[in-house]
C-alpha cells in the first residue's frame, strides 16, 4: 500500500485503508439474499442462489412476460398455451442455473466447502418453484380448466430433468437448453400426431407415470454427472 | 490527476481515485489528527473520515484553485476527530496525554515541537482550565458542538457564547503568532 | 503434518496419473516439480479433495477426506488455485473473491475485510472493483491467488500460479509464500525451477506418476554438479540430472 511509509510511526495507515477498502468494496446483501440465509442457513448458499443466472431480474422478467403472452394468446384462441410454453421455459431456466459457480470454475468449486452439488440442488429447485408460480399464475389468468392448469406441472418436472442432465453431462447450460427444449417439442408434437390434440402432452393422464420415470433417471443421469471427474492428469 | 479531479471521480463511484486519495493524504492527516488524539483513535477518525470521503465527495465544491482538498478533507477529519472525542470523554484530558514522551512523529520533528510548544502555550494563554474562554474553546471548537448548544451546556446566551469565542481567538491568534500552526485547514 | 500421504494411487481408465506417492508436509513451503504430465496436477487436484484417490492414504489436516463431515472441515481451511480457472466475466474482483470466501464457509461478518486484505496482498487494489473481464491474464491469475488465501487457509495449493506475472509480480509473490509458510502447508507445482529455488523449504519432482526426487533445493543443486546435464542454472542441472536418471531406469509401471 503506496503512502504508508508517511505519518505517525505508531499510526498503522494500511490497516486504516483495509479497514475503509472493506466497507467500500463489500457487496451489501440484498433482501432475497438475506431471506435465503435465514432460510437455508448457509450464506455461501444464499450467494450462490442469488447469482444463479436464470433468476436474475432480467431472466425473470422475460419469463413472466413469455408467460403473459401465452395466456393472453389462450384468452384469444382458446389453445391453451401456458401449459405447452412453461416447461420450455422452466427447463431453459434450469439449463441456466448451471451457470457461475459450477462451470466455467467447475474444479474450483468442487474443491469449496459448500458442494457444488448442493449449489446445483438448490438452484435448481428455486428455479422449477419459480417457474411454476409464475405459469400456475399465467395459467389461472388464462381462464383454462383445472386440470389443464395444473396438468403441465409433471411434464415440466420431466423437461427440466432433462435439461439438467443434458447440462450437467456436456458441461454447457447451452446444450442443456437446447436438449430441453427439443425434447419438449418433440413431445408435444408427437402428442399431437398420436391424437389430433397439441395439449395430448399435457393432459394425458396414462403420461404421468412415464413422465415421473423419465424425471428420476434424469436426476440420476445429472447425479451421476456431478460425481464423477473429468480429466485426466 | 490532481486532487479535484479525484474527488470528482470518488463522487462518481471510482474506488480507485479513493484509494489514490488515501495514500496521498492519509499521512498527513494522520500527523495532524495525532496532534489531538492517541494513535488508537487516530486510526478510527481516519477511517471514519475516508468513509465519509467515500459518501460525501458529491458535496465538495471546488470554489477555488490549489489547496481546496486539503482544506476539504481536513474539515472532514476535523469533524470525525470531534465526533470521536464527543462519544469518548473530556476533551481537556486529551491534548496534553498526546505528547507523551517518545511520541515523536516521523517525517518532520522540529514541526512536531513547533507544533507542541505552539498548542501548549496557546492554550495556557487561554486562562485556566475552566475559565470562560478555555470551556467556551473546548466546547465550540475542540468538541464542534454548535453554538446554541455550547449556550445550554454553560448556562449563558448565544450572544456570550460567541464574544467568549471571539476573545478566545484573538488570545490563540496572539499567542501562536498568527503562524502557521494557527487554525486548521491549510496543507 | 498437515499432510500425509501413503501410497496414493490415481488411475484414469488405463492411464496411471499417480503411482504410489508417499509424502509428508507440515507447515512451510513445498515445491512440485516435473514435466507435463508427470501427475502433479492430479496429485494436487487429489490434495484439494476434487477426485478421490483410487488406492492409498490420504491424510490432509489431520482428517481423512473419504467422509463428507471431514472432507467439509479441510475445505473451509483449504486454499486451492487450479491450473486452469474459469471466471464469470461480469463478476468483480471484489465480487469473485468474496463469493468463493462466503463458498468456503466463512463467517460473513468477516468476509469484508478478509476480502479488502486478500485483494491488496496481491496487489490488485486499484482493479478491486474492475469487472474481470477487463483484466489481463497475469491479474485475472492473482485474482485466483487472492479467493484462495482469502480464508487464511492451513493448506494452500497452488498449480502453476506465477503464469502471467511479470518478473517483480513474481517476486512479490515469492514473499507472500514465505509469509504463508511460515504458519501454513504451502504446495505449489510448478514448471519454473527458479522459483522453487527462491521460495521452497522442500522439493519433490515427479516423473510419470512417481516421485523421483524428494529433498532441499540445495540437494537438488548438488545432484546436478558434475553430471554434465543440462540447464542454466545450478538447480536446473540438479532438475535434469535426477529426470534422465530416472528415465534411463526401465521399471514396470503399474
Amino acid at each position: 500500500m503506496s503512502g504508508t511509509d508517511a505519518g505517525p510511526p505508531d499510526v498503522d495507515l494500511g490497516r486504516v485503508w483495509l479497514a475503509v477498502a472493506a466497507q467500500v468494496w463489500r457487496r451489501e446483501p440484498g433482501w432475497a439474499e438475506r431471506a435465503a440465509r435465514r432460510l437455508l442457513r448457509s450464506p455461501g448458499l444464499a450467494r450462490a442462489l442469488v447469482t444463479t443466472p436464470s433468476l436474475l431480474l432480467g431472466w425473470l422478467i422475460a419469463t413472466a412476460v413469455v408467460l403473459a403472452a401465452g395466456a393472453v394468446a389462450t384468452l384469444g384462441t382458446g389453445t391453451p398455451y401456458v401449459p405447452l410454453l412453461a416447461p420450455a421455459v422452466a427447463a431453459a431456466g434450469i439449463a441456466y442455473a448451471y451457470g457461475p459457480g459450477i462451470d466455467p470454475a467447475w474444479e474450483l468449486s468442487r474443491s469449496m466447502a459448500v458442494s457444488d452439488r448442493m449449489v446445483l440442488l438448490v438452484r435448481a429447485l428455486a428455479v422449477f418453484g419459480l417457474n411454476a408460480a409464475l405459469g400456475l399464475a399465467a395459467s389461472a389468468a388464462s381462464g383454462v380448466t383445472a386440470a389443464v392448469t395444473f396438468g403441465w406441472l409433471v411434464p415440466m418436472t420431466a423437461a427440466c430433468a432433462l435439461a439438467l442432465a443434458a447440462a450437467t453431462l456436456a458441461k454447457s447450460a447451452n446444450v442443456g437448453v437446447a436438449v430441453g427444449l427439443a425434447g419438449w417439442v418433440i413431445t408435444v408434437l408427437s402428442g399431437n400426431a398420436a391424437a389430433g390434440r397439441l395439449t395430448t402432452a399435457v393432459t394425458d393422464s396414462a403420461l404421468v407415470l412415464p413422465y415421473l420415470a423419465f424425471a428420476v433417471c434424469c436426476g440420476a443421469i445429472a447425479a451421476y454427472a456431478t460425481r464423477i471427474t473429468r480429466g485426466t492428469s | 490527476m490532481d486532487d479535484d479531479e479525484l474527488i470528482a471521480a470518488v463522487a462518481g463511484g471510482d474506488d480507485a481515485a479513493l484509494r489514490e486519495l488515501f495514500s496521498r493524504h492519509a499521512p498527513w492527516l494522520a500527523a495532524r489528527l495525532r496532534a489531538m488524539l492517541p494513535a488508537a483513535e487516530v486510526e478510527d477518525a481516519l477511517q471514519e473520515t475516508f468513509l465519509a470521503v467515500w459518501q460525501g465527495a458529491s458535496g465538495y465544491r471546488w470554489a477555488r484553485p490549489g489547496g481546496a482538498a486539503g482544506g476539504w478533507l481536513w474539515g472532514i477529519a476535523r469533524r470525525q476527530a470531534a465526533l470521536l472525542l464527543r462519544r469518548r470523554g473530556p476533551a481537556a484530558v486529551v491534548l496534553p496525554a498526546v505528547f507523551a514522551p517518545g511520541g515523536q512523529q516521523a517525517g518532520d520533528p522540529a514541526e512536531a515541537v513547533l507544533a507542541r510548544a505552539d498548542l501548549d502555550q496557546a492554550v495556557a494563554a487561554l486562562g485556566p482550565a475552566g475559565g470562560p474562554e478555555r470551556e467556551v474553546w473546548r466546547l465550540l471548537y475542540l468538541e464542534d458542538r454548535p453554538v446554541a448548544e455550547v449556550a445550554q451546556l454553560l448556562g449563558v446566551p448565544a450572544g456570550t457564547v460567541k464574544s467568549r469565542a471571539h476573545r478566545a481567538r484573538r488570545l490563540l491568534r496572539g499567542a501562536l503568532g498568527g503562524g502557521p500552526a494557527a487554525g486548521g485547514g491549510k496543507r | 503434518m498437515n499432510v500425509e500421504l501413503t501410497d496414493l494411487t490415481r488411475r484414469f481408465g488405463r492411464t496411471t496419473a499417480v503411482s504410489g506417492v508417499t509424502l509428508e508436509a507440515g507447515p512451510g513451503v513445498f515445491g512440485l516439480l516435473g514435466p507435463n504430465g508427470a501427475g502433479k496436477t492430479s496429485l494436487l487436484r487429489m490434495m484439494a479433495t476434487v477426485i478421490p484417490p483410487t488406492s492409498g492414504r490420504l491424510r490432509l489436516l489431520g482428517r481423512d477426506p473419504g467422509s463428507y463431515a471431514p472432507r467439509r472441515e479441510v475445505r473451509r481451511k483449504l486454499g486451492y488455485l487450479p491450473q486452469s480457472l474459469g471466471y464469470y466475466p461480469g463478476f468483480t474482483v471484489a465480487d469473485f473473491v468474496e463469493y468463493f470466501a462466503l463458498l468456503k464457509d466463512m463467517p460473513p461478518g468477516r468476509v469484508p475485510a478478509a476480502v479488502a486484505a486478500a485483494i491488496e496482498q496481491v496487489g490488485l487494489g486499484d482493479r478491486a472493483r474492475a469487472k474481470l473481464r477487463t483484466l489481463s491474464g497475469g491479474m485475472l491469475r492473482r485474482a485466483g491467488i487472492a479467493q484462495a488465501i482469502v480464508n487464511d487457509p492451513d493448506l494452500l495449493l497452488l498449480d502453476e500460479p506465477t503464469a502471467g506475472l511479470d518478473p517483480e509480480q513474481r517476486v512479490a509473490f515469492r514473499g507472500l509464500l514465505r509469509e504463508f509458510g511460515q504458519r501454513a502447508t504451502v504446495i505449489v507445482s510448478t514448471h519454473l525451477v527458479e522459483d522453487v529455488g527462491a521460495a521452497c523449504t522442500e522439493v519433490a519432482l515427479m516423473e510419470q506418476g512417481r516421485i523421483v526426487f524428494h529433498g532441499t533445493p540445495a540437494e537438488l543443486t548438488a545432484r546436478g554438479e558434475g553430471s554434465g546435464a543440462a540447464g542454466d542454472a545450478p538447480l536446473e542441472r540438479g532438475y535434469s540430472a535426477v529426470l534422465a536418471a530416472a528415465r534411463s531406469v526401465p521399471a514396470a509401471r503399474a
